[in-house]
């Protein structure tokens, strides 16, 4: 995809789970995919353990021997780069500690996290990509809410790891998300007054925007200065009130096991009943020359080729992105 | 290669419809509701295929559906794509009835195809392709008698349907009674190349032990048109004569056709696109991988990678 924009696709709904996405001939398939449809350049998904083989660094290189020889992988299905890599510290791995829980949220996890983050910026750097995705918090029904003082311990251990990105190159993005502890637009400005603008950013995804009950459009405006990364996608649904705070919400919430029992929260561009304006937001990034990566994702949509096909025909006959 | 603009390309891509997803009630194919049908055609405008061929049966949801095959047509120009090239007449072929090495049947085959092209004659159709012969099985044995009366029918097909304007191409399944190369050679040697074209699909003819290079070389003054699939396996013992259909039911084989680009595929496509451009082609050619759901395969996901094999591989070839 070629325009004003830089396009990018998320490789995150092709490995869904433990051992589906680990032969190379089936991750070819998915770049070939992901190239057919126009785009030259993936986001990855961090992983755990020896099967997650394209998400975790240090596994990646022991199947390709470097970075060089992980591009030169990507490049026989005519990918070129990697723009990004997505981190959740809050995720469990068998590399960190054992699967330790560890929280930002937490002063006393704060060293730990800091640590575990440099495998990924010296991987990011490695490959050329510029921006280290973060989720930034773990989820609201976990915690009591933050206050201030709750966010600010939050914002310090991004501004340590922003200053490790921004000393190897790179950007860190923090990535909202509708379930996070950094829940209404007035916790997420006051995250980002909490973090350094010159090394920490703002990952800003439509759907989980949407779902959390943020325009996303309209947060585009007023905070384009912030905004250094972006994932588009749609949602048909928006939290209807407390409904992320529902125990176990990834799965009560996001999977259907509870409250309204929807099972499915994001769509592709251009589904029908979508909540998101998604030309109106794209028309704000052109408007502003947004200089980062938009990264368009199958993100728990559905079949990942077929998404991809139809976002690719969303930006190409909707939003007028040339294909080459 | 030199680039080539959008207007000098000699050769455009065309989809054969074949196609399945999962939908809220379970399996269902594109022609299920207008909804599937927009995803189908937006996933193959997305990839960059240029136009679709369809099935001669499907005109009956173009009519109850579309309101007929123009009507259809301009569904398929709303998301992107040229036209409807082709059609495949698929034809139940009933011995009683319906039998090209059987002249009693004739007239009954011309009758059809009187009905068909008068239905089809709203739109421009390059080709009606057929399989030029009924089951293996319900022909043989191969004669040279039976081979001559087929070509006489096709002929006489080829006329009508010349005079809507649309080719009559042959496409040899491996599993019908004019498959291996004597036969093929033999049935061509009395058919009138006015009016009966040979439509060459790469995998039938490996699976029947042919070279579609070889064969496509011999007869490109005629070939009209080609459907580019792969296979990785072929036909052994009697593996093409089971009913109701081999490429269903032969013992040997639970998937016949695969993505061209596929590992382990046999049909040598940089060859069979190499001799596409010397034998000076131009027009469409037809992708195809029917049956790409079984054993685990996703009609989205093989499309998207054959129309990466076309561009990657074969336009640095030829386009």
């Amino acid at each position: 995809m070629r325009d004003t924009l830089r396009w990018a696709y998320a490789l995150n709904q092709w490995n869904v789970r433990l051992d589906v996405f680990v032969r190379h001939e089936e991750q070819q398939r998915a770049l070939k995919t992901v190239s057919a449809c126009g785009f030259d350049t993936i986001e990855l998904a961090s992983g755990t353990g020896r099967w997650d083989n394209i998400s975790r660094p240090e596994v990646i290189l022991a199947n390709h021997g470097s970075h060089e020889g992980f591009l030169d992988f990507l490049r026989r299905a005519k990918v070129q780069g990697v723009s990004s890599i997505f981190w959740d510290p809050q995720a469990p791995t068998e590399e960190e500690e054992g699967y330790a829980f560890r929280s930002t949220a937490n002063p006393g996890d704060s060293d730990a996290i800091v640590e575990w983050a440099e495998p990924f910026v010296d991987f990011l750097a490695g490959v050329g990509g510029e921006q280290l995705v973060v989720r930034p918090v773990g989820s609201a029904w976990m915690s009591p809410p933050l206050d201030p003082d709750g966010i600010k311990v939050v914002g310090d251990v991004w501004n340590r790891i922003g200053e490790l990105t921004s000393a190897a190159g790179l950007g860190l993005a923090l990535h909202y998300d509708c379930l996070g502890a950094v829940h209404t637009q007035e916790e997420l400005v006051g995250l980002l007054d909490a973090t350094d603008p010159a090394t920490v950013g703002l990952a800003l995804d439509t759907a989980e925007f949407t779902i959390g009950g943020i325009d996303p459009v309209a947060f585009y405006r007023e905070h384009a200065d912030r905004v250094t990364h972006v994932h588009l996608k749609d949602t048909r649904y928006a939290d209807a009130g407390e409904e992320y705070r529902m125990p176990g919400a990834e799965s009560t919430m996001l999977k259907g096991g509870a409250g309204r029992r929807i099972e499915r929260w994001f769509y592709e561009l251009g589904t029908e009943g979508g909540l998101v304006d998604v030309t109106g937001f794209v028309a704000a990034l052109r408007e502003r020359d947004f200089p980062g990566w938009v990264v368009v994702e199958s993100d728990h949509g559905g079949n990942p080729a077929e998404l991809a096909m139809l976002n690719s025909w969303y930006l190409q006959r909707e939003l007028g992105v040339p294909k080459s | 290669m030199s680039a080539v603009t959008e207007d000098e390309r000699a050769i455009k891509w065309s989809y054969m419809d074949h196609w399945r997803s999962n939908g809220p009630t379970g399996p269902v194919d594109q022609w299920h509701s207008h909804k599937t049908m927009s995803a189908f055609l937006k996933q193959i405008k997305a990839t960059g295929f240029d136009a679709i061929d369809t099935f001669d049966f499907r005109i009956w949801q173009m009519y109850g559906d579309y309101g007929g095959p123009a009507k259809y047509q301009e569904m398929v120009r709303d998301h992107g794509l040229e036209r409807i090239v082709n059609t495949f007449h698929a034809a139940d072929y009933d011995v009683r009835n319906y039998a090209p090495h059987l002249p009693e049947t004739h007239a009954n085959i011309l009758e059809d195809f009187r009905v068909t092209m008068g239905r089809w004659s709203e739109i421009e159709l390059d080709n009606i392709i057929v399989m030029p012969a009924t089951l293996f099985y319900d022909m043989e044995p191969i004669t040279e008698d039976k081979l001559k009366y087929s070509a006489e029918c096709w002929n006489k097909v080829g006329e009508i349907t010349a005079g809507f304007g649309v080719k009559l191409t042959c496409h040899h399944e491996f599993f019908c009674g004019i498959q291996s190369e004597p036969d093929i050679e033999t049935f061509y040697s009395y058919t009138d190349p006015r009016y009966v074209s040979l439509f060459v699909d790469t995998a039938q003819h490996c699976i029947a032990g042919l070279d579609p290079v070889a064969l496509y070389d011999r007869h490109a003054h005629r070939v009209s048109g080609f459907h580019f699939k792969d296979t990785r396996n072929v036909a052994t013992g009697d593996d093409h004569r089971h009913r109701p259909d081999s490429e269903i039911m032969a013992p040997t084989t639970g998937k016949w056709f695969y993505e061209m680009g596929t590992p382990h595929g046999l049909v040598d496509f940089e060859a069979m696109m190499t001799a596409v451009r010397d034998n000076g082609y131009r027009g469409w050619i037809s992708v195809e991988h029917d049956k790409a759901n079984k054993e685990g395969g996703d009609y989205s996901e093989s499309t998207a990678i054959s129309r990466w094999y076309a561009k990657n591989v074969l336009e640095e070839i030829y386009r």
